[in-house]
């Protein structure tokens, strides 16, 4: 039990500390970083829970695909500005920050109240993956196939909102090497 | 009950409260949405910590299912943040107000 509440003491620190980089780093690059930092804590966490198939997907999906997308598009926007909060959004960061508490005391007394219903159970055993592929594969068959319905869908997206039109004609076109060169200086 | 149940659903709570500060004090979009990205780890968290409490497996689905959203999100979302910085050289949340009431 020692070991057990020291992991999870490191992995909390971890955790929160490098959301808090996410949440205070001026520089959107250094808040991406710490997104992964984030992802990665969060992997440990789940291998620690012993829900290993999450953690694979959580490395894979999050920690590499989609963190990896993030950063291509900051490298796009060429976003190297930093954040700067004009006069008008001052007061309301203390406003966001008392509703963000307020929530949080909102969560903690739920989490309180869960935790008086949970006692005296003993813990149950942890779930495997051919478990989890059976049920995929069954009760959560169709939902399964809809992801892949919903990923072909923002694929397409993605290419239409992506893609360049010539103001004058309405045609697509792809900028030449130059022109995006030159865009981005 | 498993002392870890509970700190886990401590840190997702305090994960998902950082997210909602982060969306309410970002201006820049892709900020926005790395916080986004956040809250929906904080649920994530949550969903493996019930499921690994009660034995049961739903919450690797749902997980997946998460997972998969959030993926088509970022792709959709950042096509079109790219899309608006063609147009508008920037893209501060606040400033594209286009759809105003």
């Amino acid at each position: 039990m020692g070991a057990d509440i020291l992991v999870y003491a490191v992995l909390y620190a971890v955790t929160v500390g490098a959301a808090l980089g996410v949440l205070l780093n001026k520089d959107t690059v250094k808040s991406a970083m710490c997104l992964v930092l984030v992802m990665i804590a969060l992997a440990g966490h789940y291998l620690y829970l012993g829900q290993e198939f999450v953690f694979a997907i959580q490395i894979i999906v999050y920690a590499g695909a989609i963190m990896v997308l993030f950063l291509f598009a900051i490298m796009l926007l060429n976003m190297r500005e930093r954040e700067v909060t004009p006069w008008y959004l001052r007061n309301s960061r203390f406003v966001g920050g008392a509703f963000a508490l307020a929530f949080f005391i909102l969560l903690a007394v739920g989490i309180n109240t869960f935790g008086t219903i949970g006692e005296g159970r003993s813990p149950a055993p942890a779930p495997s993956i051919p478990e989890l592929a059976t049920l995929l594969t069954t009760k959560y068959s169709l939902p399964f196939l809809l992801t892949s319905v919903l990923l072909l869908v923002a694929v397409i997206g993605a290419v239409v909102m992506g893609r360049r039109t010539d103001p004058e004609t309405g045609e697509d076109y792809l900028a030449d090497e130059g022109e995006l060169l030159q865009e981005s200086l | 009950m498993e002392p870890t149940f509970l700190y886990s659903l401590i840190l997702s709570a305090t994960l998902f409260t950082i997210g909602i500060v982060g969306v309410m004090w970002k201006r820049n979009a892709i900020s926005l949405f790395m916080n986004v990205e956040l809250m929906l780890n904080a649920a994530n968290l949550a969903f493996v910590a019930f499921s690994r409490e009660f034995g049961l497996m739903q919450g690797g689905a749902l997980v997946l299912f998460i997972m998969t959203v959030a993926a088509a999100e970022a792709g959709v979302g950042l096509a079109i943040f790219i899309a608006i910085y063609r147009s508008r050289r920037h893209i501060r949340a606040d400033e594209i107000d286009l759809l105003r009431g």
